[in-house]
């Protein structure tokens, strides 16, 4: 019987050249919310782990050039709650904080969740609508990907054996980004299909995920909402793009046949949500420390409730 | 105030079968059939390494055929009838050691034929699961068990009321319609776990288990011992909802300590649950035929029970399954078929409600079909035909104590029915309590109280809670002062088991009993029994199902997003009828309790299989009702009445809530026959409407 072998570097640099002389051999342990899933399962039996929770430099919330940073070791729970985030990023913070439960939110990472590359994971769509990157930090420097290049599908990521995710770094919000999570069973359940919308220097992006095996994103197809305004008509075309276009996966959340159809469904209401930021029924700003944003036609309204604009 | 049963779970103090150790203790992992039915060919034990000891058929050789009411086990399986069915063990030093070693155990098998799915394994030709017959066995069986020869029925349940052709022939209207149940996971939190020991050729097993001695009876069957030579110790189980009831891990476990030489524990991990005990899958055919005036007139159920690779309590789960489905109505002729079947897939047995609410889904759906047909008001058409006292039900029994009516019309007031039963909907029920059955108790004086001895067991139901408050009462002392001893075959009276709703109210008249015997022994020590008689004839349904009912109703108000087919209940309304209430604090728990599980049985529980290998065995795939899927409005009533009995409420208001939401549906116009009511079928639902309009 051999025990499993425990590596704990107390800094980056040193997590850095363990990682680069241990390559594979040692799985590389964030929150331990998947990974332990498959162990428990059996379908993941390292023989070394190589835990980054002790990396103080990985668990840092900051904003650069009007870029938000955030740390690998960073937990959903805490991008979830971090001021700045919900006052710059708000549907990122949304995204963050509808995983699963707060258990699960105080121990799953931001680096964690996009090196597992699980398809049915929030985060991944959302950051990849607002057009944020990882860095990928190996022996030679560091390296950023976008994450539809840092996602290559089941599983699987361009992390090379030496490299380390260390950061994502999410550019300047436009108002008004959209995260829609439809789930078909329990409120703590993983999505059956994720929408995210978002503008960025006028261009429209919308990334669907859970729905194959990596989030799905369609510029030209993004490009039509150039040609006019995001109204009704604009959003119901968009949506029957996506669903024409995507080649769902079925699984115990719903059927491919299904799926499309909600894609259909969501990506609309995605557009509808994204096209009313701008209108005259906007409310963004701050009242007693609480953001309060209120939604055209829509019933939600993130922090405290107020009698009116 | 550990004697409470409460304070102790959150100061940690209570002890659970998983905490259980015994000095030189190993540690059993079980090797377990990839196949859902292959002949073991050779087992290859020699790898497990010198400090194990691995358990093969050769060690159980002596060992006999057990099983609560068919004698179809063997402590290890020699042909595997599902996936995950013990084939071996080992016992090693620590839990990782034994479940390295027995991955290094090889097995060849030779797989044979598998069917998954009860109605295709009663069809001709069918693999057989056991060739050679079910036996009916043991003190458990409440009913003579009726295998068909030359199949996988091992039990069939028949119930004749009248004459049903007849019947049909009267009547102006007849639906007939069929729904399926799928698998579902009892989840409790706490594993099954157990440590066995033997001494001096006499065998002690700590488990957390709700059938002590059942368990040790099943247990002296299999090693021909007296039952007197075995010793079963209970304690709080962390959760079981039937579960952890008759045999389960323990024989391997007694086996593998009796080879071992040694106490041996075992606590299986969260997959392993999903393969020991499951709740029955069925397909349940009504037929219901009324005058134009909505009285009813005949019914027939077919009932298919997919009882798994062993039949467990399947033979018992079909017969109330098969009686429940009836319904609380005066109906003067029906027929009722109900089939235990054995399929390929882990067995299934008691899940609380035991296999009512397959057939009240069924049965209280049609009686909404039959409403529309009619043109009356679905309360409406129930209260013309509910069941009243001195009322004949079909089992032949009259009728007593009847709260059915106020049950239903507290249920439709809820949700303000009357006045707009749009996107509302409503189930009433009726469920027998385990008959016969015999509950003993004793009451002993202690320096600073009472000590009572039973076999009654707690698993979070507040059985300790409950007694403690009827022995205050009786005994004129503070609850507190009281203390109930943990269950023990050696030293507790015997009781039939706590399954069934039945300990509140057979164990309080007992107690009743035994403090009245303690008044006339110079208040030092009292002996009560409670025996019910009865039970029903297999193969007429008549005789005496229950010596009282458990009588109840739920009400669901939804609304559906109709382009997703998401389905929100924005209120869930459950009635249990208590006849006198114990423990209020923890009957309101446990009505809160069975409504949540009856809503996730029907929103999104389902036990997924592909070729018999459960698709989702974790609690990610396989989800439970959190507490953001509670309803917008989450109510609940328990209604007494003035000098009523006891009556159990442990189970009754999960089995009507799929019914509720399901009928609340149908009321759109949403015609949704298969459980769970998943946001995809509600959209077939949905297409299904328009393409009629």
């Amino acid at each position: 019987m051999s025990a499993v072998q425990w590596l704990e570097p107390r800094s980056l640099a040193e997590a850095g050249e363990v990682r680069a002389q241990r390559g594979a051999e040692a799985t590389v342990l964030a929150g331990g919310s998947f990974l332990g899933i498959l162990m428990n399962q059996g379908f993941l039996s390292p023989t070394c782990l190589l835990s980054l929770r002790a990396v103080g430099e990985l668990r840092g919330i900051t904003v650069r050039d009007g870029e938000l940073c955030l740390g690998a070791m960073v937990t959903h729970r805490q991008v979830e709650r971090d001021e700045t985030v919900r006052r710059d990023w708000p549907a990122l913070a949304r995204a963050f904080g509808i995983v699963a439960s707060p258990r699960v939110r105080n121990q799953a990472t931001v680096g964690g969740v996009l090196a597992d590359a699980d398809y049915a994971s929030d985060p991944p769509a959302m950051l990849g609508a607002l057009g944020a990157r990882a860095v990928l930090r190996g022996p030679t420097g560091e390296r950023e990907v976008a994450i539809d290049e840092l996602i290559l599908g089941f599983y699987q990521t361009c992390i090379a054996d030496d490299e380390l995710l260390t950061e994502v770094r999410v550019p300047p919000a436009e108002p008004g980004a959209v995260y829609r999570k439809f789930r078909s069973r329990s409120s703590e359940d993983r999505p059956c299909v994720a929408v995210a919308a978002a503008r960025s220097g006028g261009a429209l992006r919308v990334v669907v995920g859970a729905c194959a095996e990596m989030p799905q994103h369609y510029p030209d197809i993004c490009a039509l909402a150039a040609e006019g305004p995001l109204d009704g008509a604009m959003a119901r075309e968009i949506a029957r793009r996506y669903a024409e276009r995507l080649q769902p996966l079925t699984d115990a959340r719903g059927s491919a046949g299904y799926r499309r159809r909600i894609v259909a469904v969501e990506v609309r209401r995605a557009l509808e949500e994204l096209g009313g930021v701008g209108g005259e029924t906007l409310v963004r700003g701050r009242q007693g420390g609480t953001l309060v944003r209120g939604r055209r036609g829509g019933t939600l309204v993130r922090g405290r409730r107020r009698a009116g604009p | 105030m550990s004697a409470s049963g409460l304070d102790a779970r959150v100061t940690g103090q209570l002890r659970y079968a998983v905490d259980a150790e015994r000095p030189g203790m190993l540690h059993a992992a079980f090797v377990r059939s990839p196949h859902a039915h292959a002949r073991v060919v050779s087992i290859d034990a020699t790898a497990v390494g010198a400090d194990c000891v691995a358990l093969t058929g050769e060690d159980v050789a002596d060992l006999r055929r057990y099983g609560c009411q068919v004698r179809d086990e063997h402590v290890l399986a020699a042909v595997a009838r599902h996936v995950g069915d013990v084939v071996a063990a080992v016992a090693a030093p620590t839990p990782r050691a034994a479940r390295e070693a027995a991955d290094r155990v090889e097995v060849r098998y030779e797989e044979l034929p598998a069917v998954y799915d009860p109605v295709e394994a009663v069809e001709p030709g069918a693999p057989l699961l056991h060739p050679d017959g079910a036996h009916s066995a043991g003190e458990a069986v409440s009913i003579g068990v009726r295998p068909l020869a030359g199949t996988n029925a091992c039990h069939r349940f028949r119930l004749v009321h009248g004459d049903v052709a007849a019947g049909f022939g009267d009547a102006e209207v007849v639906v007939q319609r069929a729904y399926r149940t799928p698998s579902a996971a009892h989840a409790p939190m706490e594993p099954h776990a157990a440590v066995a020991e033997w001494e001096d050729e006499r065998l002690t097993i700590w488990t957390g288990t709700q059938t002590p001695f059942n368990l040790r009876a099943d247990l002296a069957v299999a090693f021909g011992l007296d039952e007197e030579r075995i010793r079963i110790v209970g304690g709080t189980m962390g959760g079981s909802f039937g579960a952890k009831t008759f045999v389960r891990q323990e024989a391997v476990l007694a086996a593998l300590a009796r080879k071992a030489g040694r106490p041996v524990k075992v606590v299986l991990d969260r997959a392993e649950e999903f393969v020991t005990l499951n709740r029955h899958p069925s397909v349940i055919r009504v037929r219901l035929g009324a005058r134009r005036d909505g009285s009813l007139v005949a019914k027939e159920l077919d009932c298919w029970v997919d009882t798994g690779a062993y039949a467990d309590c399947g033979p018992g789960v079909a017969t109330k399954l098969g009686y429940a489905g009836v319904g609380p109505y005066r109906i003067p002729h029906v027929r009722v078929d109900a089939l235990a079947i054995y399929t390929n897939l882990p067995p299934n047995g008691a899940y609380r409600g035991y296999g009512a609410m397959q057939s009240i889904w069924a049965s209280e759906r049609t009686m909404d079909v039959l409403a529309a047909e009619v043109d009356l008001s679905p309360l409406e058409l129930r209260r013309r035909n509910l069941l009243r006292d001195g009322d004949r039900f079909a089992t032949g029994e009259v009728m007593h104590d009847v709260q059915f009516e106020r049950c239903l019309q507290a249920a439709a007031d809820a949700v303000d029915y009357e006045r707009d039963p749009r996107g509302k909907g409503l189930c009433v029920l009726l469920k027998g309590m385990q008959t016969p059955s015999r509950a003993a108790i004793s009451v002993q004086r202690a320096p600073v109280g009472y000590v009572i001895h039973t076999a009654a067991t707690e698993m979070g139901q507040g059985m300790r809670r409950s007694l403690q408050l009827l022995g205050a009462e009786l005994l004129g002392c503070e609850p507190g002062q009281i203390e109930i001893a943990a269950p023990d075959t050696d030293t507790s009276p015997y009781d039939t088991r706590t399954t069934s709703s039945r300990t509140t109210h057979m164990m309080g008249r007992a107690l009743e009993e035994a403090v009245r015997d303690l008044r006339t022994n110079s208040n030092e020590r009292g002996y009560g029994e409670i025996r019910n008689e009865g039970g029903l004839d297999p193969d007429s349904g008549q005789g005496i199902a229950s010596t009282h009912w458990h009588q109840g109703a739920a009400a669901a108000r939804v609304t559906v997003d109709e382009e997703t087919g998401k389905l929100t209940v924005d209120h869930l309304h459950g009635v249990a009828y208590a006849g006198r209430i114990v423990n209020p604090e923890g009957a309101a728990l446990q009505n809160e309790g069975a409504l949540l599980m009856g809503l996730g049985t029907t929103l999104f529980e389902a036990i997924e299989f592909a070729d018999g290998q459960v698709a989702n065995a974790n609690l990610s795939d396989y989800n439970l009702p959190a507490t953001g899927d509670l309803p917008t409005r989450f109510t609940h009533e328990i209604i007494e009445r003035e000098g009523a009995d006891v009556h159990g409420l442990g189970e009754t208001v999960l089995p009507p809530v799929p019914a509720a939401i399901g009928n609340a549906l149908f009321s759109l116009g949403l015609d949704v026959a298969e459980l769970p009511i998943s946001a995809e079928r509600v959209l077939a639902a949905v297409d299904a409407r328009r393409e009629r309009s």
